[in-house]
């Protein structure tokens, strides 16, 4: 199936006007499959840390959202250890208007602010919650360790 | 023909034809008995008594003559007379005859016999006709020929028997090359029934001698039983110059010689012994040329009435007896015609009865016989389901092809100067030809033709002189392969009428500009005549006369009628009003339309000022003319239209009255006029029968009555008798002209140059809403049918199912056409236009904070030249659309399907933008830009702001679309981005759907103009001229098909869209060529929208098939719904 205008012109945009630390590239034999890298945000645990995700576009994109995984290991109270995601624009605040990159710089900015009320990996926020300099700690060992850039 | 003289003969002849079959058997048992030879001259001799058994006994002896008796037999008489040589031996009766035809008066010999049929007979009103020559016609050949009328007889032709027979044995008989002579014993041994008693009586004396002689010698007893059925004496006697019997024809030959010369239609002059031994054996095989020539008589009597033959005096009345000589008649001279090689150089085809195929008969034989496989295209599927008799297409080209033939080398006419419009050359053709059709000039085709159940034949040069022959070569004859006649004279297709059939093509040929410029040319009003003239219309002048004191027409009309009646659908009314005006010099006609309720008083139109050059024209419709017949039915009831005699009357889509029973078929034939035209594509629909109505309108006979016509058409035609169809030929040739759009002049150009047609069918998928309503409407549709399958009931519930078809055709176009919609569609009277302020208002109320950017929007929209980009395509906003409540902006598509999608999902419909919701589609309103070009377009009617500025408009909304409106209205746009004052039309068989169409239309801002069957006459043309009236800026005409598919004129357009299909293709390239027609400048586009996946495909694969099946040719009448129906049906509920 062909793929859809708006696809297209999105994956131009990416290419040509790049977000800051962020890179998502289209695989060759599948265009609606990106490999994303984003560098964690200056200021939080996860700083120099380069983390890959894969995100996918559904056949009903626009119309349904991307979906989103992060295949590095991270500590983060809003990503579980399959790497998947809670963050609403990727379930029900989805809308159409939102595009690959809004997302991606989303899940930059929930980096820096992880929210450990709406939790996904439950153990890692009740650590967030209960003290969170040294759940940040070991979110930066993790950074360390898995997202270093080779 | 013959009733009327066997009628006068009936008294007479009644008994004899009784005693054919009754007395018969006994006959033949009296004749078992020893002494049959005297019986017959005993009751012959009183001819008032029952003669019946004398001529069944003669019978019975010349059966046994003939057949029964083998060859060995004869001679024994014959012996006797070669040993009295020459001399006539008056004790051998063979030697009789001859001296009894010499003789003039009664018979002396031993019979009793009275006067024998030559001579003067005791019978007088037999006799009466018997003239001299029919006398001769015995021994013509040795007879001086008493000069006849303007010959006594004319060569026809020469053939060699080689197989006549001796009859006798020894030398000196004959020798090659030695004239002989060819002879009956009596003309009325052939033909007991018909013949003369005493005649029969005097030959059977002398023929008796030699029968009994045989009876006794041998033969007598052995066959009694087949006597009834023997036919006729048939002997045909070879004497030689002498007079002296030396042979006979072989029995084959004999039976049809015996004929001719029994009924006196041929002599044998100059024949000749070709080849004999020496010395004759009886039976042996002798080679004779025998030299035929007609007599002059026989044609005559052909000519003159039924008598043609002196035996129909004593015909006794008896159909079958009349019918049973003619059929030998014709048999006969078939068979002569056959052996002289003597073919039809044209006219009907002697059909079965001739052996060969003539070689240069004219190839509609081939022709003919080919039809009789030709595909039929079924019609009349739906509703119109017509019983049995149809016609195939092949069959029709057949039919017409005749018509055609010399067409295109027909000369041409120039129409007066009256006429302004120039004609094409095949136009003017038809003006010659309409223009000789009235004048009653029969040049324009190349020659008159003949009476369609004539052939004509030429005499054969003659090759020996010294005969009296007065014929020149290539004189022609007529023989009637039907009826046995022969004339010389040449049977003219009988054209009283004066007027005919255009038949040309199937649209779009200029019919109405052919027939005005007819009007102007051939404008001479003809003289009145006395009414008694018009034998047909009689009855109706009388009893107009019995109402009203005097048809003005009468006495002050010297010139007569000049005015010209037109009648044609309602619809074309005012199209020929136009057409007429347009194509006459202002002031030259003067036309009325006559129709609607306030009818002018014609009385008096056609005694118009005698000076004026304004020639009269009144237009009326079928209906009109239909309740005014009724009103004149009335006892007292009277119709100026009635009154009137008219110059000319034209019937437009003749067809209209092809059913000859019905109202309007009868109105039409009221009309008094002296020239008659109908004017259709079809002038036989799908039953020969449909013609028939034409030529009784054009009064054409004998073909306008209708029993004529059945006995000679249509049921031969059932019957696959090939002539049926060369018959209608001929009829066709004489009163139809006919062309065809592609059509080859005698340049071989195409007689109509037509711009290309580019035809494309656009497959369109239906959204996911109208997938599930159709798609249970179909389910639903399925199960009927398939329930009604399995009982076998489907037949039965026809039109159930059809009505399941109609609504499924219907969900295709439009869900709202199946579905009430949800809410009632709150219709604005703007359209769903709405104001700016409006909108601000409801912004303001749901977000004040927003109330900036909404005037900020609002302000963005009047100015900015191009649309933002749509936050869901992000691409260029189509036709966008705001959601009101925060004024955010998408594509209309994009944002109906994120709605669509989300309803699906159960989630809330918000905007995509900024999440607030919710939103109803009927709330978003959509932004309409109308694009004005900077540097021409000022006049534009629509623009309501400043002329200059882009305009924009905002709609709400509240129209549901479909597939193929949406569809309908991407190719407007597209189109008019090319063609800025582009005209299309539109087809749909549904009006409710036009209704649709029409609010999209009106959505697009787009001018429209609908033409559909509910609206009056007034209305439609006024839609139709206001759609022609040239203007700057684009116009659609939405056209209900059923209405708008016949005589339209609509080339101001080349596009045409075609919203849903038909079951019959036929209708649509009809609607198709309203556009693409003589006029058509440019190149037409026709878009087909189908909806993939449903019922509109079934319907392209039963167009199809239809055109693909070959059946056989004639249906049966049987149910309403035949197997193909039903074959339909299946396909439609089958599974792809």
């Amino acid at each position: 199936m062909a793929l859809p205008k708006r696809i297209i012109k999105e994956t131009e945009r990416l290419v040509a006007d790049p977000a800051p630390g962020i890179t998502a590239v289209p695989h060759d034999d599948n265009l609606r499959y990106f490999d994303v890298k984003i560098n964690g945000p200056g200021g939080s645990p996860f700083e120099k840390g380069v983390f890959k995700l894969e995100l996918f576009l559904p056949e009903e994109y626009p119309m349904a959202p991307p979906k989103v995984r992060f295949l590095t290991k991270i500590y983060h109270p809003n990503i579980d250890k399959l790497g998947r995601i809670c963050l609403d624009i990727l379930k029900d605040k989805w809308s159409p208007a939102l595009q690959i990159r809004t997302v991606l710089l989303s899940i930059q900015a929930l980096l820096s602010a992880p929210n450990p009320d709406d939790p996904l990996a439950t153990d890692v926020a009740k650590h967030y919650k209960e003290n969170e300099a040294d759940a940040q700690r070991v979110s930066r060992e993790w950074t360390e360790q898995y997202a270093s850039d080779p | 023909m013959n009733s009327g003289a066997a009628g006068a003969e009936e008294p007479q002849t009644s008994f004899f034809a009784d005693s054919d079959e009754d007395v018969a058997m006994q006959d033949v048992k009296d004749s078992e008995q020893a002494e049959p030879l005297q019986e017959p001259t005993i009751t012959s001799s009183r001819p008032s008594t029952p003669t019946a058994p004398k001529q069944e006994r003669r019978l019975f002896f010349e059966d046994s003559d003939d057949d029964n008796i083998p060859r060995p037999v004869p001679p024994t008489p014959q012996k006797n007379d070669i040993s009295a040589e020459a001399a006539v031996i008056g004790s051998d009766s063979d030697v009789e005859i001859p001296s009894l035809e010499y003789e003039p008066g009664p018979a002396s010999s031993g019979a009793s016999s009275v006067p024998s049929s030559r001579a003067s007979s005791p019978l007088p009103a037999d006799m009466l006709n018997d003239d001299p020559s029919n006398k001769k016609r015995r021994r013509s050949p040795s007879k001086p020929k008493e000069p006849g009328a303007a010959f006594e007889s004319a060569y026809i032709g020469t053939f060699l028997v080689g197989n006549a027979w001796s009859t006798v044995r020894g030398k000196g008989y004959i020798k090659a090359g030695d004239p002989i002579l060819v002879e009956r014993d009596s003309p009325d041994d052939g033909k007991p029934s018909f013949k003369n008693v005493t005649k029969v009586k005097t030959t059977q004396s002398t023929d008796k001698g030699k029968k009994k002689q045989m009876t006794l010698s041998s033969m007598l007893k052995p066959q009694p039983q087949n006597l009834h059925k023997k036919k006729a004496d048939t002997v045909v006697r070879l004497t030689n110059a002498r007079g002296f019997e030396f042979a006979r024809l072989p029995t084959d030959i004999a039976t049809w010689v015996s004929k001719l010369l029994d009924l006196g239609i041929v002599d044998f002059k100059g024949s000749t012994m070709v080849d004999c031994p020496e010395t004759l054996r009886s039976g042996a095989d002798l080679i004779v040329s025998l030299s035929v020539y007609i007599r002059h008589t026989a044609f005559k009597a052909a000519n003159i009435s039924p008598n043609d033959s002196p035996r129909n005096f004593f015909n006794q009345a008896q159909e079958t007896i009349e019918e049973q000589t003619l059929r030998e008649r014709k048999a006969a001279l078939l068979a002569l015609f056959d052996a002289v090689s003597l073919n039809p150089r044209r006219g009907a085809q002697a059909g079965a009865s001739t052996t060969a195929i003539p070689e240069d008969a004219p190839k509609d034989t081939k022709a003919s016989s080919k039809k009789i496989k030709k595909e039929v295209v079924g019609d009349g599927e739906e509703i119109e389901v017509e019983e049995g008799d149809e016609l195939s297409d092949g069959q029709l080209d057949l039919i017409y092809k005749k018509a055609q033939r010399n067409d295109k080398t027909m000369a041409e006419m120039e129409p007066v100067d009256t006429f302004e419009l120039t004609l094409r050359g095949y136009q003017k053709q038809a003006l010659l030809w309409m223009n000789s059709m009235e004048n009653g000039e029969s040049s324009a085709r190349e020659a008159v033709s003949m009476h369609p159940l004539w052939s004509e034949y030429s005499f054969p040069a003659e090759p020996i002189e010294g005969v009296i022959d007065l014929t020149q070569d290539e004189n022609p004859f007529y023989f009637n392969p039907y009826s046995g006649e022969l004339s010389l004279t040449f049977p003219k297709a009988e054209q009283k009428l004066k007027g005919g059939i255009l038949a040309d093509g199937k649209l779009g040929m200029g019919k109405t500009i052919m027939l005005s410029a007819l009007i102007h040319t051939n404008k001479t009003p003809e003289p009145s005549i006395p009414d008694d003239e018009l034998p047909a219309r009689k009855k109706q002048i009388r009893l107009d006369r019995a109402f009203r004191p005097k048809n003005e027409g009468d006495h002050k009309d010297v010139r007569g009628p000049s005015a010209t009646l037109i009648v044609a659908p309602t619809s074309l009314l005012t199209q020929w009003q136009e057409e007429l005006e347009r194509s006459s010099k202002p002031g030259s006609v003067s036309v009325t339309v006559w129709h609607g309720q306030n009818r002018l008083d014609l009385a008096g139109f056609d005694s118009k000022d005698e000076e004026e050059t304004t020639l009269p024209i009144v237009i009326t419709s079928y209906g009109v003319l239909a309740s005014e017949h009724s009103k004149l039915q009335r006892a007292g009831g009277s119709s100026p239209i009635y009154q009137i005699e008219w110059l000319r009357v034209v019937l437009d889509e003749a067809h209209h009255c092809k059913s000859r029973t019905s109202k309007t078929a009868r109105a039409v034939y009221e009309i008094r006029a002296r020239r008659r035209w109908a004017v259709t594509g079809t002038p036989i629909v799908n039953k020969l029968e449909d013609l028939q109505s034409l030529l009784k309108y054009l009064t054409y006979s004998p073909w306008s009555s209708y029993s004529h016509f059945r006995s000679f058409i249509t049921v031969p035609f059932l019957a696959r008798d090939p002539k049926a169809i060369e018959v209608v030929q001929v009829i066709l040739e004489s009163v139809l002209l006919r062309r065809e759009k592609n059509m080859r002049d005698s340049d071989g150009k195409r007689i109509v140059e037509l711009p290309g047609k580019e035809v494309t069918i656009e497959t369109l998928q239906f959204s996911n809403s109208e997938r599930m309503i159709y798609d249970s409407i179909y389910g639903h549709a399925k199960q009927d049918y398939e329930r009604l399958y399995a009982k076998g009931l489907v037949g039965k519930n026809y039109t159930h199912i059809l009505a399941m078809l109609m609504k499924l055709r219907r969900a295709v176009l439009h869900p709202h056409l199946v579905v009430d919609p949800d809410e009632p569609d709150e219709k604005d009277s703007k359209n769903g236009v709405i104001d700016v302020d409006e909108i601000m208002e409801g912004v303001a109320d749901s977000s004040s904070s927003g109330n900036a950017f909404a005037a900020d929007v609002l302000a963005n929209l009047k100015n900015a030249e191009e649309e933002g980009e749509c936050p869901i395509c992000l691409d260029i906003m189509e036709s966008p659309t705001i959601i009101p409540s925060c004024m955010h902006r998408c594509c209309k598509d994009c944002i109906l399907s994120y709605l669509a999608s989300s309803a699906e999902k159960n989630e809330p419909t918000r905007c995509p933008t900024c999440l607030q919701g919710p939103i109803r589609e009927q709330d978003l309103i959509e932004v309409i830009r109308t694009k004005n070009e900077a540097g021409e377009g000022d006049e534009t009617s629509n623009a309501d702001g400043p002329s200059k500025a882009p305009e924009v408009v905002l709609r709400r909304n509240d129209f549901r679309s479909s597939t193929k409106l949406e569809a309908l209205m991407q190719n407007l746009r597209r189109i008019q981005d090319q063609d800025p004052h582009f005209r299309a039309v539109v087809f749909s068989q549904f009006t409710s759907f036009l209704s649709f169409i029409s609010v999209a239309l009106e959505r697009e801002r787009l001018t429209w103009y609908r033409f559909d069957g509910s609206m009056d006459v007034r209305k439609r043309s006024a839609a139709i001229a206001e759609f022609k009236k040239p203007e700057r800026k684009p116009k659609v005409l939405i056209v209900s098909l059923k209405a708008g598919g016949v005589g339209l004129n609509l080339t101001t357009a080349n596009h045409v869209f075609m919203m849903d299909c038909w079951w019959n293709s036929a209708v649509e390239s009809q609607a198709i060529d309203r556009v693409h027609r003589i006029g058509q400048e440019k190149t037409v586009y026709v878009k087909h929208f189908i909806i993939d996946h449903t019922i509109e495909g079934r319907i392209l694969q039963i167009q199809k098939r239809k055109t693909a099946i070959i059946k056989e040719a004639f249906r049966g009448s049987g149910g309403k719904t035949d197997s193909d129906t039903l074959e339909n049906l299946k396909l439609m509920f089958g599974d792809d």
